[in-house]
């Protein structure tokens, strides 16, 4: 039974890395500007992430290893820093754009501009990671998360038209602007397959000393957790088709997502919108840097662990204050969150392949799995999701030059 | 033993189950008429950054002349002193002895206990 | 190799941002000019509150005028610029003065102004569909 509390790895892992700046930016430009019809990319994206994020707590919670170790065990540090390069380049843009959503629902909440809040907030995720523990970040972050439920609560109170939700999940192609059909469609999928959610879930499950008896709730957990993501990225694409789209409101700023909720729930709607990013992004904010942090740290063999002190473990606690601290600076002088968003989405849909790969051989190698390694079911997910990752990998980059 | 598969790349941890770093070289005496064998084991400096080439191996020995504990050399350990080979290695050393942590405690004293609340006031 | 893929990204990303068609801009003046009505119409009904309400007008003020300035650069075939020209600068001044009316409180005058609005942009969408028509 105990077992099943650690849900709240799943969820803070979903809020936090599912539900973010990104996902409910992109989410809401679907829905803005062709209603209904790319929920099936949302689908995609979560069914992906189950598959993946419930294969990384298997290796963690069996191998004892997390995915960056094995990862370097197995293909040695040439092939190890490529990836580290790689997947720290994008997670270090996801995280400014984190921070700006933070400082952007502040802005919301007090009219003060996002600039003057990179500072304090940048402080405040820091001085959790400094001083908190790992079980504070997780069950605090999902908890306050469970604020993001108004979404959904916003989109059965719109009264959608079901029929054609459901018609939204199979994929269709639109009558006009495919380019920027494409283009978002890509960027749900990087916005929503993020590789710093699978090196935070899988660094997650050794930090809450999962063993090999934790397998099947593993199951669970990744299942449950990543579908809450899914769900309230589809209530925030719906509420935003019925919202926007009659209006012709692009999302092509943050302030115009600020009235996302203002129709469906109008004496809170505001509020609940503004708070329910402030958690999200601070549980992403929170996630990257760990991520980030995990991956020098465990890749290069040094001690790490929240639990730790920061003198315990000094390079990991390095890491993570000096990528927060250069992360503020660009916020400070003003950069605009949203281009950074969307630019970090295109990005982690490029570099996919190089974290997905890797995974594949992991994940059948008996070292690793003993008798857990993957059945034939998880080797195609993962061999589609190569395929796809491929496929976003080629045309995300024009299509953001394109249709962006 | 596969040296490829079960020692290179493998963490190492020392006495107290302290991580120590990563095997990232090894150094192997070859006999005329014996079999090879391996003496030590290498950790950082720049065995770790000459596997991805002489260009960061240079880069890497000059920042570390300006900077840190000033260790340019890798750490070399006895093979002698490998208790036992499985998921990680364990040696029979401390980890403050052998210099694989010299990089964590300069990193440790000179900028992370020097910020308020990093946990050193339990040590004294 | 994948280094390199890497460092191509952003020079790609700065050469080859494509400039919008004119019907991707006037969809655009149409996004923000709906977005000026959406957030006057919350600030009516107290769904919106004061200080975002009117950075947001302020804010749309701004694209509207930036895209009507990229717009009358290099107008759109068939469309008689003259028409355009007055069209933009009456709502965004327009818009400037709901934002003014906000820091008033006037909510009266805000309503008419409002109103007025939701004709300028039947205006617009107006002409949107014609261009539209004519590419």
């Amino acid at each position: 039974m105990k077992k099943i509390l650690q849900i709240t790895l799943g969820i803070v892992t979903s809020v936090g890395g599912f539900l973010e700046i990104g996902s409910v930016t992109t989410a809401a430009q679907a829905g803005a500007a062709f209603g209904y019809q790319l929920l099936w990319a949302i689908l995609l994206g979560t069914i992906c992430l189950i598959f993946l994020v419930e294969m990384s707590g298997r290796l963690s919670a069996v191998s004892k290893h997390t995915i960056v170790a094995a990862m370097r065990e197995r293909f040695g540090f040439p092939f190890f820093f490529i990836v580290l390069v790689g997947m720290t380049l994008v997670a270090f843009l996801v995280l400014i754009a984190e921070l700006g959503g933070i400082g952007f629902s502040l802005q919301l909440l007090t009219g003060i501009g996002f600039p003057w809040w990179a500072i304090p907030v940048s402080l405040l995720v820091w001085l959790l990671m400094w001083k908190g523990t790992f079980g504070l970040i997780e069950n605090g972050a999902s908890l306050l998360g469970l604020v993001t439920i108004s979404f959904v609560v916003a989109a059965i109170k719109l009264h959608p038209d079901w029929s054609g939700v459901a018609a939204g999940l199979a994929p269709t192609l639109p009558q006009s602007d495919k380019a920027h059909y494409g283009f978002i469609a890509v960027s749900i999928m990087g916005a929503s397959i993020s590789p710093y959610l699978m090196y935070f879930y899988s660094s997650g499950a050794i930090e809450d000393k999962w063993d090999e008896s934790y397998v099947s709730v593993n199951r669970f957990i990744a299942g449950f957790g990543m579908t809450f993501g899914g769900f309230l990225s589809m209530a925030v694409l719906v509420v935003a088709a019925m919202a926007f789209q009659p209006r012709g409101v692009r999302v092509d700023s943050f302030d115009q997502s600020a009235l996302l909720m203002t129709t469906a729930l109008p004496r809170w709607g505001f509020y609940l919108f503004a708070i329910s990013m402030l958690f999200a992004c601070f549980g992403a904010a929170l996630e990257v840097s760990l991520a980030i942090a995990y991956f020098f740290a465990q890749g290069f063999g040094w001690s790490w662990g929240e639990d730790l002190e920061p003198s315990k473990d000094a390079r990991f606690a390095f890491v993570y204050t000096i990528i927060i601290l250069l992360a503020a600076i660009p916020l400070v002088f003003g950069i605009d969150p949203l281009k950074v968003t969307i630019m970090s989405m295109a990005l982690t849909a490029a570099t996919l392949p190089l974290a997905i790969i890797p995974f594949l051989f992991l994940m059948n190698d008996p070292v690793y799995m003993s008798k857990h390694r993957n059945g034939w079911i998880s080797n195609s997910v993962v061999a589609i999701i190569i395929v796809i990752s491929f496929v976003l990998a080629v045309i995300s980059i024009p299509l953001q030059i394109i249709g962006g | 033993m596969d040296l490829v598969r079960d020692v290179m790349d493998k963490k190492l941890v020392d006495r107290k189950d302290c991580e120590m770093g990563r095997v990232d070289g090894l150094v192997m005496h070859v006999g005329p008429s014996s079999q090879p064998r391996i003496t030590h084991i290498l950790v950082g400096g720049t065995t770790l950054w000459m596997r991805l080439g002489p260009v960061f191996s240079g880069i890497s020995a000059r920042l570390a002349r300006l900077w840190g504990p000033k260790r340019t050399e890798s750490v070399r350990i006895p093979w002698s002193r490998v208790k036992t080979v499985g998921r990680d290695i364990k040696l029979d050393v401390m980890a403050r002895d052998t210099g694989a942590i010299d990089w964590e405690i300069w990193i440790a004293h000179h900028i992370i206990e020097r910020i308020p609340g990093s946990g050193t006031e339990e040590e004294e | 190799m994948r280094l390199e893929r890497l460092l191509v990204f952003p020079i790609l990303f700065c050469l080859g941002c494509k400039p919008p068609s004119p019907a991707e801009q006037m969809d655009s003046m149409l996004s923000w000019l709906a977005t000026a009505r959406m957030t006057g119409e919350g600030w009516l009904r107290h769904t919106t509150p004061d200080t975002y309400s009117r950075q947001t007008l302020e804010m749309s003020g701004e694209k509207i005028d930036q895209i009507a300035a990229d717009l009358l650069r290099s107008p759109p075939s068939g469309v008689d610029t003259a028409t355009l020209d007055s069209l933009f600068t009456r709502s965004r001044v327009r818009v400037n003065a709901m934002a003014r009316l906000i820091a008033a409180k006037n909510a009266p005058d805000f309503g008419g102004q409002l109103d007025s609005l939701g004709a300028d942009e039947k205006r617009v969408k107006q002409l949107a569909d014609s261009i539209e028509h004519k590419q």
